[in-house]
């Protein structure tokens, strides 16, 4: 394998291991929070269940951003990967949770702008449709859940202890849902780019399992989140906080749980072919962005409790970061395109 | 899967019952406490009054123990790391409930007022509306850890009580020093009709705190 690859990829790495800081913070930043779990329990799960989640499960979701548009240069691809990792971090910089699903698709369509390729507008429609149900359908999946646990506490009496530890245990398997969704969701931003130009051959895992080419590419982003997830993500978790609306564990379990199961929903090949073959309406197989749907979630809660808890200048804050991101990845993507073809004379892309 | 979910709440199983105990502490003293009260008024200071003093000082010697135990074990198995805090001062509160019992005997059993026959029915009245308040106090409490919805009707039956003894504190106190006692048996007995009265305020405050502990924890 050329090493040049490595190098072009280490854009992708580096998107992959922001990822990892930031989206941790969705996943588990609250059980850390409030010292429910520690952070290295919660964090090794997660990183364990994140690479999981991209090799077994990544597939789908990276096929539909080739759709919206085949980075088939690699230096492109370096590039594009690179503009959404500076917007991402140039926001959360700014103590903003910032979506990479949104940076990546802001910087694939300003490549597609550099190279005269024309947008598949009808990926894009259906990319920013899904920005608009992925809170929405989390938000709605929290207040059902809500209600759901609190009839349960209602009716069980559990005591206050007993509660406590089940909600301990609730936050470890639910972070590892939601790392699972996170991998195979989000894994098609960090490395999706790549796909076309993978230079990787299938891999045998002795004789119980072969990754393909792309499950290999898939493997090593997914490092890359995991990563990021052991050695940054502490420190978002520490910086944001829970700023959004004081919640208590149980609170976090079904925010952290509706997460994860909108996400799941976006990136489950498996169930979408079930309920395309029951004549059902699917949910299509997008990278959706964990913030917004860990964003759903608590205002549904907040909602369902009457909305007087909800701090609305920091979600404003946090949808303004959802409309700069992509804006700005698109923004750097096509600056930098330029100056890496020109200045350094790089094929960003083929005719 | 027995195995699993024993050790899972093996922690906390025994916490649980340190906390229990320590509510089964205030109902105690307060039984004891009218029925130490019921010999002092008929035998002042005699051995059977000073068995049922000791019994209170006992009670609250082994609450102070297992407020210890509660607070150590709670660091200790990380239990409860949002609402830690909370727990912590709603034992200590309690603990403040049985420290009142406890001083309010002994002082009787020190100081040997003469309560003169006219004010008892009162006096025993007063008694009887502090203890009510402090056997809902642990209702009520008992309630934070397993039945949110119930605190707030317990926290009620409290108030009313606090209320109630209040009136009749109020009341004892005016019939004292309208008396023709003596300025110092009046003061005396204003003191300890005080000192009776604040086991209800104690409780009343303890009710406050679980009140708010339950808004912040109700999901």
């Amino acid at each position: 394998m050329d090493l040049s690859y490595l190098f072009f990829l280490s854009s992708g790495l580096f998107l992959g291991w922001s990822l990892g800081a930031n989206d941790a913070a969705n996943i588990f930043g609250t059980a850390v929070g409030s010292k429910m779990v520690r952070f290295r329990t919660i964090a090794a799960v997660a990183a364990i269940f994140v690479v999981l989640g991209a090799v077994l499960g990544g597939a789908g979701a990276s096929e539909t951003l080739e759709t919206l548009g085949a980075v088939n240069a690699l230096a492109g691809a370096f590039m594009v990967a690179l503009s959404a990792a500076l917007a991402v971090y140039f926001i959360l910089r700014m103590g903003i949770t910032v979506s990479t699903s949104q940076a990546i698709v802001g910087a694939i369509i300003g490549w597609n702008l550099y190279a005269g390729k024309e947008t598949d507008y009808e990926t894009l429609a259906q990319i920013f449709a899904t920005w608009t149900i992925c809170p929405l359908l989390s938000g709605i999946v929290a207040i059902v859940l809500y209600f759901i646990c609190k009839k349960i506490i209602k009716c069980c009496g559990m005591h206050l202890l007993r509660l406590d530890q089940l909600t301990r245990v609730g936050l470890v398997v639910s972070a590892a849902v939601g790392a699972y969704a996170l991998g195979a969701n989000n894994i098609a931003n960090v490395v999706g780019v790549f796909v076309p130009s993978s230079p990787f051959k299938p891999l045998n895992l002795g004789s119980v399992y072969t990754l393909s080419s792309v499950q290999v590419l898939f493997l090593l982003g997914a490092l890359s989140v995991a990563a990021g997830i052991m050695t940054y993500s502490k420190k978002v978790i520490m910086k944001l906080g829970n700023n959004l609306m004081r919640m208590s564990p149980m609170l976090a379990l079904i925010v952290v749980l509706s997460q994860a199961i909108v996400l799941l929903l976006f990136s489950s090949v498996t169930l979408h072919y079930w309920l395309e073959n029951h004549n059902l309406p699917a949910l299509p197989l997008v990278p959706v962005s964990s913030t917004q749907a860990v964003i759903g979630a608590i205002i549904g809660i907040g909602l369902a409790k009457g909305g007087r808890n909800i701090d609305w200048h920091t979600i404003g804050k946090i949808v303004t970061g959802w409309i700069t991101a992509p804006l700005l990845a698109m923004i750097i993507c096509f600056i930098s395109l330029f100056f890496l073809a020109n200045v350094f004379n790089q094929t960003v892309y083929l005719q | 899967m027995f195995n699993m979910k024993f050790s899972m709440f093996s922690g906390t199983r025994e916490l649980e019952q340190k906390i229990d105990e320590m509510h089964d502490k205030v109902l105690e003293s307060s039984l004891y406490f009218k029925e130490a009260f019921e010999i002092y008024l008929k035998e002042k200071r005699s051995q059977n009054y000073r068995r049922a003093s000791k019994k209170i000082k006992n009670i609250e010697a082994k609450a102070d123990d297992l407020r210890r135990e509660i607070e150590s074990r709670l660091y200790i198995h990380n239990l409860i790391p949002d609402l830690r805090a909370d727990v912590l001062q709603l034992v200590e509160n309690i603990d403040k409930v049985i420290n009142e019992f406890d001083e309010v005997a002994h002082k009787f059993y020190i100081e040997q007022p003469e309560i003169p026959e006219k004010y008892q029915a009162k006096f025993r009245t007063l008694v009887t509306q502090v203890c009510e308040c402090a056997e809902n106090m642990v209702i009520c409490s008992r309630a934070f850890f397993r039945d949110f919805a119930t605190v707030r009707d317990y926290s009620r039956k409290v108030y009313f009580a606090e209320h109630e003894s209040d009136k009749t504190w109020a009341s004892l106190k005016q019939d004292v020093f309208d008396s023709d006692m003596e300025l110092a048996h009046k003061i005396q007995l204003s003191s300890l009709i005080g000192e009776v009265a604040d086991v209800a305020d104690k409780a009343e405050d303890c009710v406050d705190a679980v009140l708010i502990f339950t808004i912040k924890r109700d999901i």
